[in-house]
């Protein structure tokens, strides 16, 4: 089920919210428990039981660990529930590539196996092996499973993140508080989040797809092409995060940020402090610091650069560009490290001109899935090919669109934030921002219902997650 | 306002919106027509195990895909506001132009045709030729040609839209049928000829257009005409598109004496035919009513016309709101549209003796022509 539907805004919410609330303290987990597995059921009800399966390795593990912690054993425990829960990842999303790129250096034609990739396995089995590793480290293990489910199979995190540790929800999952600040708050990150991508990033999307589509492409079409890919996914992303955090704090959860205006990062290095920080933060301690970290001769930190690097591209789908769109990072990464990042600290302008070139290129080769049609558009970004600089079909497109791009660009920095929090601080201004906030986040609503129900695209971009 | 009292109506809104719309989707009677939209909305999908049990490539025709993508989005209470609300935040927040590429300019909706298919006007020119060679060229029947260009040709280039060049359009349609001779009615018509919210046009703005085609074969047209309007609303292909609200029309059509004399004869379904169909008037598309929707053959013999003179006229939709304002001249009118038939078939009894040969297509219709036989 999408957070973009009306199944969801008008069915499940309030069904949820009904008996989520009037269930008693010690049921809330499995009330949330049971509409998450529903929820997860709705796009496909054997993936459910995989899940569910997957969920009970997590837990029966995790006490297996804690049980034998110290001795040998629990390591052993350790390594068969991460390699137990991430072989359904590679299954599920990796076989195929496997297959092909076999096929390819082999010249064999074995066939295909077709397999689906279950929505949100990523997510979930990244949250199971931090739970495994995060009790192997010494964290407490979870006796009732009916709360370790509802931690993994929570619905708002469930198919696009962020990423939310073990950790920083184990005592929230067993005592929490409910308050109308926090459900007011929710749910104005949510509706905020609801209208971040129905509004923006599947406008902007629509406008990356009419681009795609035209037959005589310009310079500036695919510069537009670029920055609307860019808007989209951060839109579309942080929109899910948004919504995945307030519902959270209906539900008396604090899930940490995981978007902090990445546009306005002044080397690759910021950018990822701010881009899918719960993804970032879970490689840098799952897997780039049990590799070594920096910790190790300089060739053996580079190879445990690149292989961070190069498996978070992966992780984001099963395909080449993904893994060239990660290793780019790398590569940005470790020449920063060496020598450029005091250069970019000396300019405002060049070094935001330098993240923000380098950030639509690699979005460029996260969404187009060949290469060669992904650097056909890098190189028309500078006219390869003697095409033309703009047309009338491109500025048809540039004037239909302008008011979403501004309205995108400004909403990618933290203008608008800074700008209502002056306000809602202010002495004079404050009452009348907390007027007018329950009325605009109606209006939102509406506006939002309304591009809902009469839908011409509602993309879903973690099918390949 | 404190921020406590603000938090409580931000919840307070969101309760509102969530369980009243729920409640009234599971209350209110679901609409058996969407009449703005001219199509009947999405049923409740089929509850089986079946259906609720697929997934991976098969999800797209689950139980769960089709409740969200169809029936919800169909059957949600006030549709219409709704898709209002999207339309007026498109053109009036976020500025745009367009919606899906249909428009609308000063209150008529048209669509943007940016390319001219080449390989359309192709395959349309040898299935003209193919009928000029087959049953006319050794008759020595030079045949005519009209095309009436959709409404882009006079709002889109004028009005900032995409729009692609119809006179060359129109010149490569020609160059491809030099046999045939051209009647020009561009000049005849302007925007507020068609209807305001569908391709067509509007049978009430075209007795000059009628008068163009029949003097063009060499006759003459001085019909007069009582006019009658429909009296139920006309909404039009565009009005479930369009990026404004777009008000029901009404269906005008014209009578006059002759016509009560006239017999129509459907071949397709070979029963007797009828010039305006009031049963499909009342139906799911009001203009169905000119001479009872897309029938592949229809005669249409007159009694009491002027001539003794037959018309043979290859037509596609369009054609049949003008036909009936040219029975007047013509003793028998073969009315064929080949997008549903071969010719071949449909021109068996058509000997074309003392005949006119009218070819009458929109450029819609010739810029994608695949199923013209």
């Amino acid at each position: 089920m999408l957070f973009s539907s009306i199944s969801f805004l008008y069915f499940f919410i309030p069904a949820i919210i009904l008996l989520y609330f009037i269930a008693p303290k010690k049921l809330k987990n499995a009330v949330l428990l049971l509409f998450s597995l529903f929820f997860y059921a709705w796009g496909g009800v054997k993936y459910a039981a995989m899940m569910v399966l997957a969920i009970a390795l997590g837990y029966v593990f995790g006490l297996l660990i804690e049980r034998f912690r110290g001795k040998k054993i629990s390591k052993v425990f350790l390594f068969f529930a991460v390699a137990s829960i991430i072989s359904f990842m590679l299954y599920f999303k990796y076989t195929d590539f496997f297959i092909e790129n076999f096929n390819a250096i082999t010249g064999l034609s074995i066939p295909l196996l077709k397999i689906v990739l279950p929505i949100g396995i990523s997510f979930y089995t990244f949250q199971i092996i931090s739970y495994v590793v995060d009790v192997y480290r010494g964290e407490k293990a979870q006796k009732n499973p009916i709360n370790l489910a509802a931690y993994i199979a929570m619905f708002p995190q469930l198919i696009a993140g962020p990423i939310v540790r073990y950790s920083d929800v184990a005592r929230e999952l067993e005592t929490r508080t409910h308050s109308f600040t926090m459900a007011g708050e929710g749910t104005r990150r949510f509706i905020l989040g609801l209208a971040k991508k129905v509004l923006i990033a599947n406008s902007m999307y629509d406008l990356s797809e009419l681009i795609y589509a035209a037959e005589e492409k310009t310079v500036l079409m695919y510069w537009i092409y670029g920055i609307s890919i860019a808007l989209y996914i951060y839109f579309d992303f942080s929109g899910y995060s948004d919504m995945a955090i307030g519902l959270g704090k209906i539900f008396g959860f604090h899930f940490l940020e995981n978007f902090n205006y990445p546009f306005i990062s002044r080397s690759a290095t910021e950018f990822w402090r701010r881009w899918h920080m719960s993804l970032g933060s879970w490689f840098r301690d799952y897997l780039y610091i049990p590799l070594g970290g920096n910790r190790v001769p300089k060739w053996r930190w580079l190879i445990n650069i690149f292989a961070v690097w190069m498996f978070t591209g992966f992780w984001h789908g099963a395909s080449w560009n993904f893994i060239i769109w990660g290793l780019f990072f790398g590569v940005l990464l470790v020449i920063e490290k060496f020598f450029l990042l005091k250069y970019l600290e000396k300019s405002h302008v060049l070094s935001r001109v330098y993240i923000l070139f380098a950030v639509i290129t690699s979005f460029i080769v996260f969404q187009i899935p060949t290469m060669g049609e992904a650097f056909t558009y890098i190189g028309g970004l500078f006219g390869a090919g003697g095409i033309p600089f703009a047309s009338a079909e491109t500025l048809y497109f540039l004037r239909n669109y302008a008011v979403l791009l501004i309205l995108a660009l400004v909403g990618a920095t933290p203008l608008v934030k800074s700008l209502a929090t002056k306000l809602s601080t202010s002495a004079k201004l404050g009452k009348v921002v907390n007027v007018l906030e329950p009325i605009m986040l109606v209006c939102l609503l509406v506006v939002v219902t309304a591009f809902l129900v009469d839908s011409s695209s509602n993309p879903f971009l973690y099918f390949r997650f | 306002m404190s921020t406590k009292i603000k938090n409580i109506l931000n919840c307070a809104v969101m309760a509102i919106m969530v369980f009243g719309f729920c409640a009234l989707f599971l209350l209110l009677p679901k609409a058996e027509f969407l009449d703005s939209e001219r199509r009947e909305p999405a049923k409740f999908p089929e509850v089986t195990l079946e259906s609720i049990m697929k997934d991976g490539l098969e999800y797209g025709e689950s139980f769960m895909k089709q409740f969200d993508d169809n029936y919800t989005p169909d059957n949600f209470p006030f549709r219409d506001f709704f898709r209002n609300v999207k339309a007026w935040v498109g053109s009036n927040v976020f500025l745009q132009k367009d919606k899906d590429g249909v428009y609308v300019v000063d209150g008529i909706a048209g669509e943007m045709q940016e390319e001219i298919d080449e390989e359309s006007i192709a395959h349309a020119a040898d299935r003209i030729t193919f009928i000029y060679k087959t049953y006319l060229e050794k008759k020595g029947i030079t045949p005519y040609i009209s095309i009436i260009p959709d409404k882009g040709y006079f709002l889109s280039e004028q009005n900032g839209y995409l729009s692609m060049d119809y006179n060359e359009f129109i010149e490569k349609m020609l160059g491809s049928v030099e046999f045939a001779e051209y009647i020009d009615i561009t000049g005849a018509l302007e925007a507020s000829d068609y209807y305001a919210s569908d391709t067509h046009w509007n049978q009430k703005y075209l007795i000059d257009v009628a008068k163009l085609l029949v003097d063009g074969m060499g006759g003459n047209h001085n019909s007069t005409y009582v006019e009658n309007t429909l009296d139920v609303p006309f909404y039009g292909v565009y009005a479930g598109r369009a990026p404004k609200p777009l008000k029901p029309e009404t269906i005008t059509y014209y009578t006059n004496e002759n016509m009560e004399h006239v017999t129509v004869f459907n071949f397709e379904k070979n029963k007797p035919g009828s010039i305006y169909d009031m049963e499909r008037a009342h139906g799911k598309d009001a203009y169905d009513m000119f001479l009872g929707g897309e029938i592949a053959k229809l005669v249409i013999e007159n009694p009491n016309a002027k001539t003794d003179k037959e018309l043979v006229i290859f037509r596609d939709s369009y054609g049949r709101s003008i036909i009936p304002l040219m029975i007047d001249d013509y003793a028998k009118i073969t009315v064929i549209d080949t997008r549903y038939q071969i010719p071949q078939l449909l021109l068996m009894g058509v000997n074309f003796d003392n005949a006119d040969v009218l070819f009458l297509y929109s450029t819609l219709v010739l810029n994608a022509s695949s199923e013209m036989k």
